[in-house]
């Protein structure tokens, strides 16, 4: 063979052998039993710069194959005891070989060519003597190249390999996050068939994957636009993506805002396939955000309140003060005294009303002594014309002389809405009892006051009752915040007492108690008043000049 | 209803901004037997009992100047034993308060307040006895 066809040769291999690793050395194993043909093998092959392994017989030849990565075997075919093919046949036999490269060397019989065509898989390959250098160099390039370029390609395979695992492990976390994500993602085809359905989903309206895939959305979510969003729909497939608020109803039946993020994925030839929603609740954000709003218009309100109850307040006691002056007044006859007391009596109506109306904002920051009886018929006072137009009958069992340590407008809040509920459950007439008495707390042996309100309404149902000391829970619709009774379960908690309630329905009605305990000590870790007369009452007269 | 108390009249000063509600209710505690004195500020209190022996100071709360509770204060530093009475409009106790002795609120109707102070004076003059 020419010498340029050979340099072509290497130069083609060797461009390939610049991609893989260039500086590694493959093994050739040179197996001969003549140590001078060896020899001049490994002159020849001295060249190529591979590393060169000398073998005297077969067996020499296997225990190198088994200790190394061998990548040419190079074997005379006669050798004493063991021949070539023979040692090829136990090389083929062995899994790890059978890639191995063998090149035998033998003179020219048709009987060995014949033979080597047999090994018709694998690289296998063969030199007649005399052997010629160039061909042997070229031959044994080509498949040390080959061994070369085969471990490239297995390292490159166990990279893609690792390459995959870890982006099935990276597409297995993403599947993970759509999992625990607390927001609904939820995929559906265009005509509404849920095909995704993550366990935010699950968590969110109730449903189980199981019976939400294959739904349709509509019917299942009940979905209604809110804020003029009707159009969303349209808007979703016109722009391919739509965000805004909707209305849902969950498996159990409550109705819920979620802010959902819409969006059609194409297919791939460009006409809409499914659509990908995202929906996180937030309701009770909003009803937050509602009950802050109120919560400052209250305060706002206590404010005008309080600059009103002032502003009528002092002309108010002028009067009152001119109407006492008059009505004993010696210079007026005994029918202008009476006018002036019938004006002094509607006067007193007036001051009342400002100081009940007027009179609920800012609590004084020290506890006091609070009659509990006083308290309840105040709050009675200001319900009194529901009494008569709803026709509700008042039986009032009051142990006399019961106080508490506390806060008297706090406590006032929640017997307000306490006998407010009792009031509004009677719309069509009942029996409110309320007994007020002292009492211990058999558990902790503390003392105080048990305040018990009782009405003959619908009663309250065991699923309402679950949630009833809920923020934001109402019966009322619109008429309520839902707060009242968690305000008043707050209250009463500042002032370390309980709050229970029992409640029985039955075809001819219910009934509905309402028991509050205070302890007489009141908010534990609080200063007592040292110098303002708050039990000032109308009790003492000690030091009446008249 | 007119009596009078068993020694000399009390003295109080009383103190509003406001002339028409001052003038009857000095009138009113005057029909109850005290003596009143009745200025327009905190300023005109503090200069009054430094020339009247006064046992009862009878405020307002919300006065331009001084307020009723920093004049209950100011009292308090240069006569202790005299008894500060808060009397206002608003319906809640306000947070400074203590400085005074007693809180009323304005509707609480004259038979209270008067009630109320002769109380308090009876209370103040068994301490100043006893003590």
């Amino acid at each position: 063979m020419a010498a340029p066809a050979l340099e072509k040769l290497r130069e083609h291999t060797g461009g390939y052998g610049n991609l893989t690793d260039a500086g590694e050395k493959v093994n050739i194993l040179m197996v001969d039993d003549q140590p001078a043909k060896l020899l001049s093998y490994e002159v020849i092959l001295a060249g190529l710069g591979e590393n060169l392994i000398k073998a005297t017989s077969a067996t020499e030849a296997l225990e190198h194959l088994l200790k190394k990565d061998i990548a040419i075997v190079l074997t005379d075919v006669s050798m004493p005891d063991i021949d070539g093919f023979d040692l090829a046949e136990m090389i083929r036999q062995h899994p790890r070989f059978q890639k191995t490269a063998i090149i035998f060397i033998s003179g020219v019989h048709l009987t060995d060519v014949d033979r080597v065509k047999g090994y018709r898989q694998g690289a296998v390959d063969y030199i007649t003597v005399p052997v010629i250098p160039e061909l042997l160099r070229a031959k044994v390039s080509v498949f040390a190249e080959l061994h070369r370029k085969r471990r490239q390609l297995e390292t490159l395979n166990r990279h893609l390999e690792q390459r995959v695992a870890e982006r099935t492990e990276e597409l297995r976390e993403r599947a993970d996050l759509l999992e625990l994500a607390t927001e609904a993602i939820i995929v559906r085809e265009l005509n509404g068939t849920i095909t995704f359905w993550n366990s935010g989903a699950e968590e969110l309206y109730g449903w189980r994957r199981h019976e939400a895939i294959g739904a349709n959305i509509a019917d299942l979510l009940r979905t209604r636009s809110i804020d003029g969003n009707a159009d969303w729909q349209a808007e979703l497939l016109a722009n391919g993506t739509w965000e805004g608020n909707l209305l849902h109803i969950t498996r159990d039946g409550r109705e819920i805002i979620v802010a959902s993020r819409q969006a059609v994925k194409a297919e791939n030839h460009g006409s809409p396939g499914t659509l990908l929603e995202i929906n996180r609740d937030i309701t009770s954000k909003l009803q937050t955000e509602e009950a802050l709003r109120k919560a400052e218009r209250l305060a706002a309100m206590g404010r005008v309140a309080g600059i009103i109850a002032h502003e009528i307040n002092n002309p108010l006691e002028a009067i009152i003060n001119a109407f006492y002056l008059l009505r004993d007044h010696p210079s007026l006859d005994a029918e202008a005294r009476k006018y002036a007391r019938l004006g002094e009596q509607e006067l007193v109506r007036i001051s009342h009303i400002v100081r009940q109306t007027l009179g609920f904002y800012r609590e004084s920051q020290q506890p006091t002594s609070v009659p509990i009886a006083e308290i309840l018929d105040s709050v009675l006072e200001l319900q009194s014309r529901h009494f008569q137009v709803n026709r509700i009958q008042l039986e009032k069992l009051y142990q006399a002389d019961c106080h508490v340590f506390g806060f008297p407008v706090e406590l006032k809040q929640v017997f307000l809405n306490l006998i407010g509920n009792a009031v509004q459950a009677m719309p069509d007439g009942g029996r409110l009892r309320m007994r007020v008495g002292e009492h211990t707390d058999p558990r902790t042996q503390v003392r105080g006051i048990a305040i018990s309100i009782c009405d003959t309404g619908a009663g309250i149902s065991p699923e309402v009752s679950k949630r009833l000391f809920e923020p934001f829970f109402s019966t009322k619709a619109a008429k309520g915040t839902g707060l009242g009774l968690w305000i008043s379960k707050g209250i009463v908690q500042k002032h370390e007492g309980t709050i229970h309630f029992r409640s029985v329905r039955t075809s001819s009605g219910g009934a509905t108690c309402f028991r509050v305990f205070l302890p007489e000590h009141g908010p534990a870790n609080l200063m007592k008043p040292s110098v303002i007369a708050s039990d000032s009452g109308t009790r003492s007269n000690g030091g009446k000049l008249a | 209803m007119e009596a009078s108390l068993p020694e000399a009249k009390a003295l109080i000063l009383c103190v509003d901004d406001e002339p028409i509600p001052l003038t009857l209710r000095k009138s009113v505690l005057e029909k109850w037997g005290f003596a009143v004195l009745a200025v327009r500020s905190g300023a005109e209190a503090l200069a009054m009992i430094e020339r009247q022996p006064v046992d009862l100071v009878l405020t307002d709360l919300l006065m331009p100047g001084l307020s009723g509770t920093e004049l209950a204060r100011e009292m308090k530093r240069l006569r202790p034993n005299i008894p500060v009475v808060l009397l206002s409009g608003v319906n809640e106790i306000p947070e400074d308060a203590e400085a005074a002795d007693l809180f009323l609120s304005k509707v609480e109707g004259p038979v209270a307040m008067c009630n109320k102070i002769s109380e308090m004076l009876n209370r103040s003059r068994a301490k100043s006895v006893s003590g």
